[in-house]
């Protein structure tokens, strides 16, 4: 009788701690394979879970190249996107999407398959955020829409991939 | 005493494992570089190969691949720019090459290539039957090359 006391503490300190490594846990896997958190540019960008298996972190290792490789694409990313669907969407697989929709007025929401690396999800990604700066800057409707995103993927391919 | 000897060893084995089933592992430099490849397709060994070539023959470049890159990504083909760009292309599904900027199609047909701002190299699949001592030469060439291009960028941007 005299033990129960102790031994009731005891079992509430290991709840604690079942708990609390629970949410680290939870923590460290949503900051790992959800939200891209860039401190210092003050941008933070979430990521939607991948339903076909690629994995999330190849957004973030896009994310990454483009804020060192070319740091102004990067800063028109994080100004204009708000979330990024790793998912095949109307671009199908290694393509990309954005939705003229209401819910993009604000900081908008893209598609971006990553089925195809590393260099494709740059590129998709910057196209898409060029979807989404034309929509945002309230382009006309006779505005040739695709023709100047596929400048800017072309773009970013030709300033970063260097092969020779 | 010797319960906890065997649950590190296995512990050991496992973490050793894990470290090396999909990287290059080296632990007496400290370098473990991420090899990603095709599930199906893919194989991990010819790039090892070539790793181990350029570990041999030339230890500056080998620590510069240690030091510079963090993953080796092999895909179908370097793409230096976007072909739909072009209008006259767009919405093809089978472009001639002639039609195509010729610094496309080298970079499609080079062994591999370095992304800016990354430290990912990414090597190009052989073609089937492709193998062999050849490819490990070649993409051992590239691999050193490719990592004086990630030397070179990231040093440049610190200066």
């Amino acid at each position: 009788m005299l033990g129960q006391p102790a031994e009731g503490r005891n079992t509430r300190w290991a709840r604690r701690a079942v708990l609390g490594v629970v949410v680290a846990v939870a923590v460290v896997t949503m900051v790992r394979y959800f939200v891209w958190w860039d401190v210092g540019a003050r941008c933070v960008i979430g990521m939607r879970p991948s339903l076909v298996g690629y994995d999330n972190t190849t957004i973030k290792r896009a994310l990454a190249t483009l804020q060192s490789g070319s740091p102004e694409d990067y800063r028109k990313v994080c100004a204009h996107v708000a979330t990024i669907n790793p998912n095949p969407s109307c671009g199908g697989f290694g393509g990309g999407c954005f939705w003229h929709s209401e819910g993009n007025r604000g900081r908008a929401s893209i598609d971006v398959s990553t089925e195809h690396g590393l260099i494709w999800t740059v590129a998709i990604i910057v196209h898409e955020t060029c979807h989404a700066i034309q929509y945002h800057e309230g382009r006309p409707p006779w505005f040739d829409l695709e023709h100047e995103c596929y400048g800017e993927d072309d773009r970013i391919l030709r300033a970063l991939v260097q092969f020779e | 005493m010797r319960r906890y000897a065997i649950m590190a060893v296995i512990a050991l084995v496992v973490v050793w494992g894990w470290l090396c089933a999909f990287a290059w592992f080296d632990p007496l430099v400290f370098c473990r570089i991420h090899i990603d490849v095709e599930l199906l397709e893919g194989d991990r060994g010819p790039i090892r190969d070539a790793i181990a070539l350029v570990r041999r023959e030339d230890p500056p470049a080998y620590r510069a691949l240690c030091r510079w890159v963090d993953r080796i990504q092999e895909e179908r083909q370097c793409d230096a720019g976007d072909p739909q760009a072009d209008p006259r292309l767009r919405g093809q599904s089978a472009i001639a090459p002639s039609a195509v900027d010729p610094a496309l199609i080298r970079a499609r047909e080079a062994p591999g290539c370095y992304v800016r701002g990354s430290r990912t190299i990414v090597l190009r699949r052989p073609p089937e039957g492709g193998g062999g001592a050849g490819l490990v030469r070649v993409r051992a060439e590239a691999l050193k090359r490719l990592a004086a291009n990630s030397r070179a960028f990231w040093i440049g941007r610190v200066r």
